[in-house]
C-alpha cells in the first residue's frame, strides 16, 4: 500500500442521514492538501474521520501504508488543530504543548528540547509560562500548532484553523503555515471554507460539496479548468458570472450568444464548442477577465449597465446587468479613473467557459 | 454629589438592617451557649452584658453526652456521602451532558423535579427500607439516603458545568493519545474543580444538618450531631444553654468546609475561561 493518506470507499452515515455518499481521497505523503467547500459539505466530518474522531460507515482510511480505519486517534500518528484551538485552559503554553509528550511517557530531557524547538519556531518562547486565557488570538492559535509541532506526527489535521482571526492576522498566519509545511515537510491536511486560503497554501485542492469531491486538483488547475458550474463560481473572488447562451456560427465565425452579449469563440475552446453544438450552455465569465479597453484582438465588446460601482484601490467591483441578469466585473483602473458607469466593456474572450447547461458539467 | 451620599446612607441602613435579621439569630445562639440556666431563664433577655460561663461547653465536651463520638459520627456521614454524591453525581453528569440518547433533556430536569421532594415525606418508606436491609443503627443507612436526597441537585448543577466545557477540549486530549480515564481526570477534572466545589458545599450542608431522617434510622451509637442535639430536650425541662453551645459547635466544621471549597471555586474560575 501506498505511503500517505487513503480514503477508499468512505460512507458516513448519521443515522438514516448520510452525510458523505462514497469518498475516495489520496493524499501524497509531504503534500499539503485542502478540503474546501461550503458548510454542510462533508470536509469537517472527512477530517474527523481521518482524525478517528468519527467512525467510518464504511470503507477503509490508510495513513502511512496502515490501514488505520478502526483505530483510535492515539494510534494514527496525527495531529490535530481545532478551530477553537482547544487549548487546556488550566495548563500553560507549555504545558498545553508537551501534554502528548507527557501522556506518552516521553524522557523529560526530550519533552523539554521539544517544546523549546517548537517554541522557538514559533516565536512562543516569552510566552511558555502563560495561561491560554492570557495570550492574544494569535498567540493562541500558534500554541494549537506548537501543540502538533511538538508531536511531529506524521500527519498534521488542521480543522478551519484561521477562521477565528482577523483578517490581518489570517493573512500572515497563512503565510507561517506554508513555512511550517515546508519545514517540517510533513503531510497536511487542512479544512476550510475559504477558498482564498485555500487558492494560497495548497498543493492540491479538493472541492467537496454535499458530501462529493467535485475536483482534485492543483489551484491552478480548478481555476482554469473548473469540470463544473459548482467549482466554477465556488473559486474565485468576486464569483464567476454564469449566464445562459447558445452556440452559433462554425470555424472561426463561431460565437455564444445570450440576451444582450455576443462574444466569439477563442481558438482553444473550438473543438468543446463544435462538440456541444446542440446543447444549450451556460457560459461562464470571471469578474477579473473585464477589462475597460481591448488589451489585444481576444477582447470583444460586451455592454454593461451599471447599477453599483465600488472603489476598491486596485480595480473597481461593477455590480452590472446583462440582458435583465446580474453580472460582476473587475476592472482594474488607473488612480484617476472616476467611478465607472454603463457602457461597453472588454471581455478576454480566451478566459472564457463553457458548462452544459443541463448537467453544469464543463464542456 | 449630595444625592450619591443620601443614596449610600439608604444602601448602607439596607444594608445592615438585612444584616441584624440574618445575624440576630446567631447572635442569640451564640450568647446563650455562653449563659448560665438563670441568666438563660432570666426575664428581662440580656443581649449581651452577662458575665460568660463555658459551663454549657465543658458539659458537653466533658460531660455524659459522648460530642467526640457523635461529632465523628457526623463527619463520617457527611465526608461519606459528599463523596459519594461527587462520585457518582459527576459520572452522571458527565453521561448526561455528552453522551447522546433518547429523552436526555427530559432527564436533566427530572432529576430537580426528584429534588422537590422533602425529606420527611421519604422518611417512612426509608425507615422500612433499612429496616428491610438491616441497616438500622449503622450509618450507612444515613450515608446512602442523604446521597440520594443530594444526587438529583448534584447531577443538574454539574450538568450544566460540564455542558460548558467544549468537546474539542476532550477531542484535542483524545488525538494527543489520551485515554477515556485521562480525559476525565487530567482535562476535564481541574476544570470542574468550581463545580465540584459548589456541589460539595450543597450536599456536605445537607448531610450535616438532616434531622428527621437521622432521628429515625440512628441509634444510641450512631446519632449524629442534630440528634444528639435534641437529647437535651429532656423531660425536666429545655437546656437552652447547652443546646445553643452544641449548636455552636455544629457551625464550625460546615464554615472550615465551605472556607475550603470556596477557595477552590475561586481557583476553578481563574483556571477555566474556557472561551477566549
Amino acid at each position: 500500500m501506498e505511503r500517505g493518506v487513503t480514503l477508499r470507499n468512505v460512507v458516513k452515515a448519521f443515522g438514516p442521514v448520510t452525510i458523505i455518499p462514497e469518498l475516495n481521497l489520496d493524499v501524497a505523503e509531504g503534500e499539503f492538501v485542502v478540503l474546501v467547500g461550503p458548510s454542510g459539505c462533508g470536509k469537517s466530518t472527512t477530517l474527523r474521520m481521518i482524525a478517528g474522531l468519527e467512525k467510518v460507515t464504511d470503507g477503509t482510511i490508510s495513513i502511512a501504508g496502515r490501514d488505520v480505519t478502526w483505530e483510535r486517534p492515539k494510534q494514527r500518528d496525527i495531529a490535530m488543530v481545532f478551530q477553537s484551538y482547544a487549548l487546556y485552559p488550566h495548563m500553560n503554553v507549555a504545558q498545553n504543548m508537551s501534554f502528548a509528550l507527557r501522556l506518552a511517557g516521553a524522557p523529560k530531557a526530550e519533552i523539554e528540547e521539544r517544546v523549546t524547538r517548537a517554541a522557538n519556531m514559533l516565536e512562543l518562547t516569552p510566552y511558555l509560562d502563560r495561561r491560554p486565557k492570557d495570550l492574544s488570538g494569535g498567540q493562541r492559535q500558534r500554541v494549537a500548532m506548537g501543540r502538533a509541532v511538538v508531536r511531529d506526527a506524521y500527519c498534521f489535521l488542521f480543522d478551519e484553523p484561521l477562521s477565528n482571526l482577523d483578517a490581518k492576522l489570517r493573512a500572515s498566519m497563512r503565510t507561517e503555515l506554508a513555512l511550517l509545511h515546508k519545514r517540517l515537510g510533513r503531510t497536511m491536511i487542512y479544512v476550510t471554507h475559504d477558498q482564498i486560503e485555500a487558492m494560497t497554501m495548497a498543493d492540491r485542492i479538493v472541492i467537496m460539496h454535499e458530501g462529493i469531491v467535485q475536483q482534485v486538483g492543483t489551484p491552478k488547475e480548478v481555476y482554469n479548468s473548473p469540470v463544473n458550474t459548482f467549482v466554477a463560481t465556488f473559486i474565485g473572488s468576486p464569483s464567476m458570472t454564469l449566464l445562459e447562451a447558445d452556440l452559433s456560427g462554425t470555424g472561426a465565425k463561431m460565437a455564444v450568444q445570450g440576451d444582450g452579449f455576443k462574444l466569439p469563440i477563442s481558438a482553444r475552446q473550438r473543438k468543446q464548442a463544435e462538440a456541444a453544438k446542440n446543447k444549450k450552455v451556460l457560459v461562464g465569465l470571471r469578474p477579473e477577465h473585464f477589462a475597460v479597453e481591448a488589451l489585444n484582438k481576444d477582447f470583444a465588446p460586451i455592454d454593461l449597465k451599471v447599477k453599483v460601482s465600488e472603489y476598491i484601490g486596485s480595480s473597481q467591483f461593477l455590480a452590472a446587468d446583462v440582458g435583465g441578469k446580474s453580472l460582476t466585473a473587475a476592472v482594474e483602473v488607473g488612480p484617476e479613473a472616476e467611478l465607472l458607469g454603463d457602457g461597453q466593456y472588454f471581455f478576454d474572450t480566451r478566459r472564457l467557459y463553457l458548462f452544459d447547461r443541463e448537467s453544469g458539467e464543463a464542456l | 454629589m449630595k444625592n450619591e451620599t443620601t443614596r449610600y446612607i439608604y444602601y448602607y441602613t439596607a444594608l445592615i438592617l438585612l444584616a441584624c435579621i440574618s445575624l440576630a439569630p446567631i447572635w442569640v445562639m451564640i450568647s446563650t451557649s455562653f449563659k448560665d440556666e438563670v441568666t438563660v431563664q432570666s426575664s428581662t433577655p440580656l443581649w449581651f452584658f452577662f458575665v460568660p460561663t463555658f459551663q454549657n461547653y465543658a458539659d458537653i465536651l466533658t460531660g455524659r453526652g459522648k460530642f467526640d463520638l457523635y461529632l465523628m459520627n457526623s463527619i463520617i456521614v457527611g465526608v461519606s456521602a459528599t463523596f459519594l454524591t461527587l462520585f457518582i453525581g459527576g459520572f452522571c453528569a458527565y453521561a448526561l451532558a455528552r453522551a447522546r440518547f433518547v429523552g436526555r433533556g427530559f432527564l436533566a430536569n427530572a432529576t430537580l423535579l426528584v429534588r422537590m421532594v422533602p425529606p420527611a415525606v421519604v422518611a417512612v418508606p426509608a425507615f422500612a427500607f433499612v429496616t428491610l436491609t438491616g441497616l438500622d443503627n449503622d450509618l450507612a443507612a444515613l450515608v446512602f439516603l442523604y446521597t440520594a436526597i443530594s444526587l438529583p441537585f448534584a447531577i443538574w448543577l454539574l450538568f450544566g458545568f460540564y455542558k460548558q466545557i467544549p468537546v474539542e477540549l476532550e477531542e484535542a486530549a483524545v488525538v494527543d493519545g489520551a485515554t477515556p480515564l485521562q480525559v476525565f481526570f487530567r482535562v476535564l477534572m481541574p476544570l470542574m474543580t468550581s463545580g465540584y466545589a459548589v456541589a460539595a458545599i450543597f450536599t456536605f450542608r445537607i448531610a450535616w444538618n438532616e434531622f428527621i431522617l437521622a432521628l429515625l434510622l440512628t441509634g444510641r451509637n450512631t446519632r449524629t450531631l442534630p440528634v444528639a442535639t435534641a437529647g437535651f430536650l429532656t423531660e425536666e425541662g429545655v437546656e437552652w444553654g447547652r443546646i445553643m453551645a452544641m449548636g455552636t459547635l455544629i457551625v464550625i466544621p460546615p464554615l472550615i468546609f465551605t472556607f475550603f471549597a470556596a477557595k477552590q471555586i475561586i481557583a476553578g474560575m481563574t483556571a477555566g475561561a474556557v472561551k477566549g
